[in-house]
Order: C-alpha cells, then structure tokens, then sequence
C-alpha cells in the first residue's frame, strides 16, 4: 500500500504549497520556453513559436489547478482559498456585509434564545427531580382543587402510576427555644413524596408511613437554606423539636443543599389526612404527582386518569361535577397549562422570522449575484466548473452565517439574560438553568448551516447557469436572465410578506387575548390602590381580639394620613383566589358530608367595596355593627345570585357553612355587590363569590388595602411608617400597588404575549427591509428606462406608481396567501386564547393595514429616489 | 485512506487524423520507461521523447504530464532534483527510483498481458469467437 507516503507528501504539500507553487511556476516556464525555441528551430517566427508552444501545452491554468489538487489535498486547500477569496469578497462590501451579518445574527440568536428556554423547560428536564420527564403533574379542573379523596382514589386505582403523591403549600408559625416565632412557608405531603421524586435527605431521615397517620407525632424535614439562615448549619437539629403552629414537632432530617420540591418552602410536614382533610369536597390548592410506570406513555396515563375520573364524577355527582383530573407533564406545575403549546408556538415563530431573514438575504445575494455575473462569466471562462462556481458562492454564505452565529450566540445570551431577568418575579425560575448544554450548542450549529444553505443555494445555483458569452457581451450590467431574478425574488418577497402576516396575526390573537384576560372586568377600579399584608405572629397577637385591635388602630392611622380616602381589609385581592367553603343553602335536600358542595368566599371588613371601586347594588355594605355576636351576615356577588337563586330576590336569603361536618349557624344576605374576579375570567364557577365581615369570620393575616387620592407608589414608606409605628419589628409583605400585584398575575402571559409581539415586529422590520431593499436594487437597475420614461414626458407620478405596481404585487400575494394560513396556524393556539377566535376579523384587518403600510413605506423610500432622477443624468447611467 | 486519481494522459480536443490519444493509466508506464532508459530528465525532455519515439502519432497533451509526475513523486516512483540544463538554464529533473523499477515492472507485465489477451482475440478465427464455450 502506498498511501501511507502519498498522505506524507500531500501533508508536506500542504505546509510547503507557497514554495511549491513558485516552483511549478519555475517549471512550466522552463518547459514553455524550451518548446518555444525548439519551435523557432523549426523556422517559425518567435511569437508564432511561443503561441505554438502554449498550444501544445494544453490549458496552462487548469494544469495548475490539477497540479494543486493532486499537491496535497485537494479539499482542504481549496477550502481555504475559498475561504481567503470570500472573506475578501466580503470585505470589499462591508454594508451589504453587515447588514446580511446583522440580520442573521437577529435571525439566529433571537431562535438559539427561545431554544435555550425552551430546551430548560421542556427537554432538559428539572435537575432537582430524578427523571422528571416520568414525573405527571395532576390538578383536577385546570390548576386546582384536587381533594384528598380524589387522590386516594387516584392512586388506588391508576395502574399507569408507580406512585403518586400530594403536596399542599401552607404557612406555619414556627418557634423554639432560640428566636421569636415566626411565619414560615411550608409544605405538606404525602409520606413517600421525596422517594417518588428520587431524592433524600441528606442529614436524618425521610418521612415514613408512620408519620401520616392522625394522631401521629408532629415531624419535619428542613429546607437546607433554612437550617443554614436559621440554625447555623447545627447537625444536632435532627432529633430537636420545634412548635409548628403551636405544636411540638420534631425535625427529623434536612434536604440538600439547592433543593426545593415543588416551590419555595423553608420546610416540609407529612400531610395527615384528618376528617377535614378527607372530606370529597375540600378541594384546597393540592397537587397530586405521578411517576409513571414503565412502558406507560402521557397520553396512556392521561386516558386511564379521565376514565378514573369519570367513575368518581358518576359516583360523587355533587362534589366532583367539574373537577375531571387533569394530566400534564411536570414542566406543567411550572408553566401553566399550555406550557408546551406556548414554548412550541414561540419556537415556530422565531423560526418564521428565521425564515424571513433567510428570504431576505436570498434576496440580497441575488441581488448582489446579478452585479456579480460579469466576475463570474469570467471565472466560468477560464475554466471554473459549475460546482466550482456553486461552492465559491455557497462559502460566502456559509462564512455570512457563521459570523451571523457567532453574533447570534451573543444576542441569545443577552436574550436569555433578559428573559431570565423579566422571569425574576417568578420563583419558578428558581428551578430552571438556562445555561446552555450540547443542545443548545447544536441548535445553533444546525440552524447556522441550514440558514446558509437556505438562504445561499437559490442564487448560486442561478449564477451558476449563467450564460457566459451572452453575460461577458452584455457589458456585465447584469440585465441578462433579470426577467428570472425578478421573479425569483418576487416570490422571495411573497414568502416572507405572507410569514409576516402569519405572524402578526398570531400575535395580534394574543395581544387581544392578552388585553382580554387583563382587562377583563376585574370588576374593580385598581389604579389608586397601595395594598400590604403585615404578619402578626402568634407570640404577640394570640387571639382575634389582639389582631382585630391591630388592624383596627392601623386602620385609624392610616386614614387620618394625607392622600389617604379610604382603608379597607380583606383575606384576599381580587384575581388571587379565594377560600373553598362546604356550604349549604337553606332549604336544599342535606346530603353526607363526603359529597357536600364548596363555594368561594372572601372575608372582608366594611368599605372594601367602595375602596376598590366596586358597588353594593342591593342590600347594604358590611358595617362595624356585623362583629361577633350580632346576626351573623354576608353579601353574595351577582353571579352567585344569579346561579343559585335565579329571578329571585337574594337579600334575605339564607346559607350555611361547614367546619368539619359541624354546621355553623345560618347567614342571612344582606346585600348584593357587583362581580369581582378573584380567579381568572374563563372560570364562573369559581367568581360566583360570597362575602364575609372580617369580625364574623376569622381569616389569617388580612390585606390591608388603601385608596389613595396620589399616586399609591409615593405612600410606600408612609405605610410602612404607620405599621411600624404599631410594632416595630413586624414583618410585612409589600406595600405593592394593586396594579403591581394584579400584573405579577398576569406576568406569564405578559411575557410570552411581550415576546411574540417583538418577534412578530421584528419579522415585519425584516420583510419590510427586504421589500425595500428589493425595490431598491430593481429602481437602481432601471435607473435609465426611468430616465427615458422622463425624457418621454412621463410625470413622477407615473414612476412612482410604475415602482408601486411592481413592489406592491408581491405582497398583495404574499398577504393573501399569509391571511388564509394564519386562520390554520392560529387555531393552534385556540385554547390559549381567551375570548378572541383564531380569526380574529379586527385582528386580521390591522395585520392587513399595518402589513400594507409597512410595505408602502418600503417602496416608498427607494420609488422617491426614482422620481428624483434626472434624465440627462440617467440616460448616461450605465 | 483512499487516494483517488483523476485520469490523466487525455487529449485535447484535436481531430487530427491518425493520432491517438494517450491511453489512460500508460503515461505512467511511458514515463518510467523514459526514465529508465535514458537516466535524469527535465518535464520537457520528457514529453518530447514521448513524442518522439511514437513518431508523434501518440499526440500528449503535455500539460498533464506535471500532474503525473507529481502524482508518480508522492508515490516514491521516481525523485526530483534542481539542476542545470544543457543550455545552462535551471531545470527540475527527474529521474526513476528502485520502487519506481519494480512498478515499471509490474506495469510492464500487466501491459504484456493485456496485449497477450487482446492479440489472442485479434489472431483467432473470426467464427471461433462465436462458438459456445465448453
């Protein structure tokens, strides 16, 4: 075998090719002279010998190029002469450079960012978890109100499950020997909770059966963060005990470090299932997860979960009506139910505007080819083959995009950045690394070289067909095949024109269903309101009396302050939920306690409504006369009203609650207030609401909610002044204003509504550049027909429209075809879409109107430099 | 490893009559002999002495004899080496290696062997070839 050495010489070649190269130089010469005086022996005359000579020689540059090839390899060498040749290419036009560099770096980066998000939601998977892509999260009814009877159920009939637990966030009071007591986040669940997600302790032990049962000793795992801030990383906590609400527990063990399961909590409890608990119509905020069993698919599992579900609903009509589980992945808990709906759509739609940038720089390349055809007839003429030719081109893209995506990978960084820190006020982010991993990396290459080829193969392979002697005659003014480029990039326009309506039409659906959701009735008037929850720890207010004297002098105080009108309390703020109550109403058939029905309930003190501008529309407002032994009331909204007593008169009605199967004395209603949302609007059952005085039922720590005649933000300090006037070492959560807490609702949506818009602008931008710059380069390329149609007598007006017929057919196309896809695209986010259809008439009408403008604007631009020509000026235009 | 070799020995498009165009893969065979006969040879030389020991009719279109010879180099077949010509110009000349005998040799077998085959073909009966073989 003689490769071997062959592979040596080529490595040599390789290294030594600028010598070689000279002395092939030195060689041929010799060789050409030699002949050529042969030749003059003969008797020819000397220039005769010469041509005769070189005749015999044969094509001295295709020689030269077979001679390379064969020098070393032939690949790589002539890849880095197409590389040197095309960085200098690019170089003499560094504008068309940059904006083709700067476009796909846009184009690239924003996609490589909505991949890095979507790839730490969705495919990464949650460290904290042990294969947290077999981990189901189930709430029955969208993102709630599973029952603890459920779950039992659940997990004692769902054969796709190896497990199943439930979780429940609550707030304790935490005390022991060594600081004052404390509210504190917690979370109960279910005992084998930490096994199912494949962690434990690292100090003590996990949780047992043992510990669940009622009537068992209080335990407790800690958070490590937790054992750090509050008991100095002390090893000998497992085994002490603290008081959890009063009660004496003992701290059995301690969580690694980082971790948190399923949201922030500085510890967790077994979660004991009492009669209370057990009741079928406590549906408090618990979530259930599952590890599925192998083999078992989402869709499998979801199946059997709606079967099951189903069975319980036929069995339990009066509780579980409505309540079917839901089955997501875990991500799910996380992001909302449409999680992979949103992130996919995104993603699809960054890729869209990948497109667009990609149409745009076929556009450009094409463009710029036709400029170029003269060079490349010549490169044709000595010899250059067609995949030569295609190569050479086809390297000029790829270098554009591998700049594009090493400037992208700087956008997608900062993108991420950004979006990381628009996501700060979500705890959930805590459980996300958006670091980049070996996907991300590969996205980026990937779509790299397939922008390249996307964007580079068109033109090459047109410029590549040139007919060479037609195209070295014509002058090189590159009006031959410009009837084909001119369609070619017609079409490229259309394409991206109909992108961009798809686009904005999406967008355009989620922004009205953005300002549908936010702007929904709420029902109250947020603008001038501060609101702020003080923590009244047990230690120092024991019993309702000392917190109701609390908030009864806070209230004082905070009402003789300037730019103050009105205080009120509540359990509650509108759009943050509301209690789940057992209840019956008078003179309904009583039924076991198991299947007892809930309802949504705020408490309340007097002038809430008046303080959030809202009405009491019959009836009365609570006064200071509904406290602890009057009459017992309470006041229902206008939907509870309507459901439960239709064409009837609600004042005067009565009701009763629950609290364990005990019923607690009767409620008369005294009055009727407007509907105030406290869940989202696509969910009546839970804003049929009913009201109670704050002295009548006891909540835990109330809202302090205070109406302003200034701007809420500038009492800020004057609020927490007031409250520390009282008590001076009292935590508080906020002052925030009632719009800053409404919006942390909304925050989710707000953002991926946010992030569709920029990208849909930003595909506008684009498609409209690329319109303009098409009509640019056709108007600079007819700048001497203009010119005759002027010497012809031919107004502005005539080119001006001459200009708009040939730019704005493309994209009345290109509108057309993107209106009829976007009724299909969108319906893909039907369910996400808050009363606006997918086909949105108004929707469609402004996408239509902004889209045309933008078009406009780009022929505009370049069609009034052609109205400015001046004929004798043109006419010698070459 | 492959290394893959383009034809060489091709002729420029030339309808002259009677000349034929130089067979691929023989212009390594020529080459060696060339050199083996006449010792250390410039590209010229070379191409020349071809052309002269066919009497010109194998017309070689001398630009490809450089690639060759620079593929027959990396193969070890022969060696190259600066030196002066007869009219004192600096010339490369390139003579064969003990590697580049032995391929002559097989080459050389190989070209007997075909020629053995082909003139069996060319010396039989004209009716034999169509009888069916036994």
């Amino acid at each position: 075998m003689s490769w071997p050495r062959v592979l040596a010489a080529r490595v040599r070649g390789l290294v030594f090719g600028g010598r070689l190269d000279s002395q092939l130089e030195d060689e041929l010469r010799f060789h050409l002279e030699m002949q050529a005086e042969d030749n003059i022996r003969t008797g020819m005359n000397p220039s005769d010998a010469r041509y005769e000579a070189m005749r015999r020689f044969g094509g001295m540059e295709s020689v030269k190029e077979e001679y390379r090839e064969s020098r070393t390899f032939a690949a790589v060498e002539t890849l880095f002469r197409d590389l040197r040749y095309a960085l200098r290419t690019l170089g003499q036009k560094p504008g068309f450079t940059a904006v083709a560099v700067m476009t796909l770096a846009i184009g690239i980066g924003v996609n490589a960012a909505v991949f890095t998000v979507t790839n730490a939601v969705l495919f990464k998977g949650f460290a904290h978890i042990e294969r947290s892509d077999r981990v189901l999260y189930m709430t029955s009814s969208e993102g709630c109100c599973v029952s603890y009877s459920d779950f039992e159920d659940w997990r004692a009939q769902a054969k796709s499950f190896q497990g199943m637990a439930i979780v429940h966030g609550v707030r304790v009071t935490l005390s022991d020997k060594g600081g004052f007591p404390e509210y504190r986040d917690a979370t109960e669940v279910s005992a084998d909770t930490f096994r199912l997600i494949g962690r434990e302790p690292i100090l003590g032990r996990d949780f047992a059966t043992s510990d669940e049962v009622p009537g068992a000793a209080p335990v407790a795992i800690l958070n490590y963060s937790f054992w750090e801030s509050r008991f100095g990383k002390d090893p000998s906590i497992v085994g002490r005990t603290v008081r959890i609400n009063g009660a004496p527990a003992t701290v059995v063990g301690v969580m690694p470090p980082g971790f948190i399961f399923p949201q922030n909590q500085d510890l967790w409890v077994p979660l004991v299932p009492t009669p209370n608990v057990l009741k079928r119509a406590n549906r408090d905020t618990w979530f259930v997860f599952g590890r599925m069993a192998d083999g078992v698919t989402i869709q499998s599992a979801r199946a059997e979960m709606e079967t099951i579900g189903r069975r319980l609903e036929q069995a339990y009509p009066l509780t579980n009506k409505g309540f079917p589980p839901v089955v997501r992945n875990f991500a799910g808990f996380y992001i909302g139910p449409n999680a992979s709906l949103i992130y996919g759509s995104l993603w699809g739609a960054v890729g869209f505007m990948l497109l667009i940038a990609c149409a745009n720089l076929a556009n450009l390349l094409l463009a710029r080819a036709l400029g170029r055809s003269r060079e490349i007839s010549i490169r044709m003429a000595l010899g250059a083959g067609r995949w030569r030719v295609v190569r050479q081109l086809l390297i000029e893209s790829i270098m554009l995009s591998a700049f594009g995506g090493f400037l992208g990978w700087w956008v997608a960084k900062w993108g991420v950045r950004a979006w990381d820190l628009a996501s700060k006020p979500s705890w959930f982010n805590h459980v996300l690394d958006y670091t980049p991993d070996y996907r991300v990396f590969a996205y980026l290459i990937a779509i790299s070289a397939g922008t390249a080829l996307l964007f580079g193969l068109a033109p090459a392979l047109r410029l590549s067909k040139l007919d060479v002697n037609a195209t070295l005659k014509d002058g090189g003014r590159g009006s031959t095949g410009g009837a084909r480029g001119n369609r070619l990039s017609a079409l490229l326009v259309a394409a991206e024109m109909a992108l961009a309506v798809i686009l904005l039409a999406g967008a355009g659906v989620m922004i009205r269903s953005y300002i549908n959701t936010y702007s929904a009735d709420i029902g109250v008037q947020p603008e001038k309101i501060l609101t702020g929850i003080p923590n009244l720890p047990a230690s120092r207010y024991p019993d309702a009396t000392a917190r109701m004297s609390f908030y009864d002098r806070l209230k004082t105080r905070l009402e003789a302050t300037p730019g103050v009108e009105s205080v009120a309390l509540a359990s509650t703020i509108p759009l943050w939920g509301a209690a789940r109550l057992s209840y019956e109403l008078d003179g309904s058939t009583p039924v076991d306690e198991q299947s007892r029905p809930a309802l949504s309930a705020v408490t309340i003190g007097p002038g809430y409504f008046r303080t959030l501008g809202a009405t009491v529309l019959s009836g009365r407002d609570f006064n200071e006369g509904d406290r602890f032994l009057a009459t017992p009331v309470a006041i229902v909204n206008q939907r509870f009203a309507r459901r439960f007593w239709p064409g009837e008169n609600p004042l005067g009605k009565r009701f009763r609650l629950f609290i364990g199967n005990t019923p607690q004395t009767w409620l008369t209603v005294v009055g009727v207030a407007s509907n105030i949302l406290q869940s989202d609007v696509a969910r009546p059952e839970l804003n049929a609401l009913v009201y109670l005085p704050w002295r009548q039922m006891a909540a835990g720590d109330m809202n302090v909610l205070v109406r302003t005649s200034v701007p809420p933000g500038s009492l800020r300090n004057t609020f927490r002044t007031e409250v520390h006037a009282l008590d001076s070492d009292l935590p508080m959560f906020g002052p925030l204003t009632l719009i800053e807490r409404l919006q942390t609702r909304y925050w989710d949506k707000a953002r991926y509504t946010g992030l569709f818009l920029i990208v849909a602008a930003i595909a506008l931008l684009l498609a409209a550049v690329g319109l303009c710059a098409v009509i640019a380069h056709s108007v600079s390329r007819r700048t001497q027909e203009m010119g005759i149609r002027m010497a012809q007598g031919a107004a502005a007006r005539d080119l001006l429209s001459l200009v708009f017929r040939e730019g704005m057919l493309p994209v009345g196309i290109g509108l057309a075809i993107g209106l009829a896809s976007s009724f299909a695209v969108n319906r893909v986010l039907k369910s996400e879409l808050v009363q606006v259809s997918p086909g949105d008439p108004l929707t469609l009408l402004v996408t239509s109107a902004v889209l045309i403008f933008s078009a406009a604007l780009g022929c505009w631009i370049p069609a009034r430099r052609a109205m400015r020509v001046d004929p004798a000026v043109a006419l010698r235009h070459d | 490893m492959e290394i893959r070799y383009t034809p060489v020995g091709y002729q420029m498009k030339d309808d002259r009559a009677g000349k034929a165009d130089v067979l691929q893969g023989t212009l390594v065979l020529l080459v060696l002999r060339t050199l083996e006969a006449l010792g250390p040879l410039h590209g010229y030389g070379i191409a020349r002495r071809i052309e002269q020991i066919s009497e010109e009719l194998l017309q070689l279109n001398q630009g490809t004899l450089y690639p060759a010879l620079l593929r027959m180099e990396q193969e070890g077949w022969i060696t190259s080496k600066w030196g002066p010509s007869d009219n004192n110009r600096k010339a490369k000349f390139y003579s064969i290696s003990s590697s580049g005998r032995k391929q002559l040799a097989r080459e050389t077998k190989d070209w007997e062997r075909m020629r053995a085959t082909i003139d069996r073909f060319l010396g039989s009966i004209p009716d034999a070839l169509g009888d069916e073989l036994p």
